[in-house]
């Protein structure tokens, strides 16, 4: 038999997205060694989708990813990879200026595409981390 | 260990079919990292366009006989790319997604994208061995 496949749920239940929009996926699964986190958009404390700069949004996503890996027994220190999709890549600094401060030592592997987003967001970001 | 997973049925073969450079799946650390998967008859390798709903459920339909071929399946999907070549069709992919992943669904991260061959949908996919 392989690894144990397990469903992770977030403790605030406003970043449950998946179960709050209704959408078919889980907010993280871990597999074995690592946690998959799904892509994640700036949501605000009651839950809904929050629109702001790609800075604010890059700040709200990463403060909710760090209690998604918590969830999971995991950390920001141990992301692997993360993948982030901005709306324009014009807009990269403003994003990696607040993902610097989120990862000040020894930050993760990572790509960053332009990419069309569904629901008005301009930043989602994903990761793999060590469990 | 790396292990090299083999076409389950000769028309997933894309790198005999399109020339492309790269194996069906290898299994490594536990888990069974897929290439992209597009919308192909499993068994001549035609590719088949569509809409999104047709493709997606070929793709899915493909990649169950894969993930199975190795001992795994679509229940135990760990983390999904799913592109599409529009966001407008967001809730038609969400549609028939949850069809193929009704409980427990994997993580997941949907794209817009431009895809290989005028194709609507590709997923790229890990699963737990």
């Amino acid at each position: 038999m392989g690894l144990q496949r397990e469903i992770i749920a977030p403790k605030d239940p406003a970043l449950g997205v998946p179960r709050n929009l209704d959408l078919p996926l889980s907010p993280a699964i871990r597999a074995g060694a690592f946690v998959f986190v799904s892509g994640l958009v700036a949501i605000d404390p009651a839950g809904e989708r929050m629109h702001g700069t790609v800075a604010t949004e890059t700040r709200q996503i990463l403060a909710a990813m760090t209690q998604v890996l918590e969830a999971a027994g995991s950390s920001l220190e141990k992301v692997v990879k993360a993948n982030v999709l901005i709306y324009s890549m014009l807009e990269y600094n403003n994003m990696n200026e607040v993902y610097r401060e989120f990862f000040p030592v020894d930050p993760p592997a990572r790509t960053v595409c332009g990419a069309q987003l569904s629901g008005g967001s301009k930043v989602e970001i994903e990761c793999i981390a060590l469990a | 260990m790396r292990e090299i997973i083999a076409a389950p049925a000769p028309g997933l073969d894309l790198r005999h079919h399109y020339g492309h450079h790269q194996t069906v799946a290898v299994r490594a650390g536990g888990l069974i990292f897929c290439s992209g998967m597009v919308a192909v008859n499993p068994d001549t390798g035609e590719r088949e366009h569509g809409t999104v709903t047709s493709e997606a459920r070929r793709i899915f339909e493909n990649l169950k006989l894969l993930l199975e071929s190795a001992g795994s399946s679509l229940d135990r999907l760990v983390q999904v790319h799913a592109m599409i070549y529009d966001r407008i069709e967001y809730d038609v992919l969400n549609r028939l997604y949850r069809q193929f992943v009704p409980n427990a669904p994997p993580a997941r991260t949907v794209m817009s994208v431009q895809i290989e061959a005028g194709f609507k949908v590709m997923l790229d996919v890990i699963a737990a061995a």
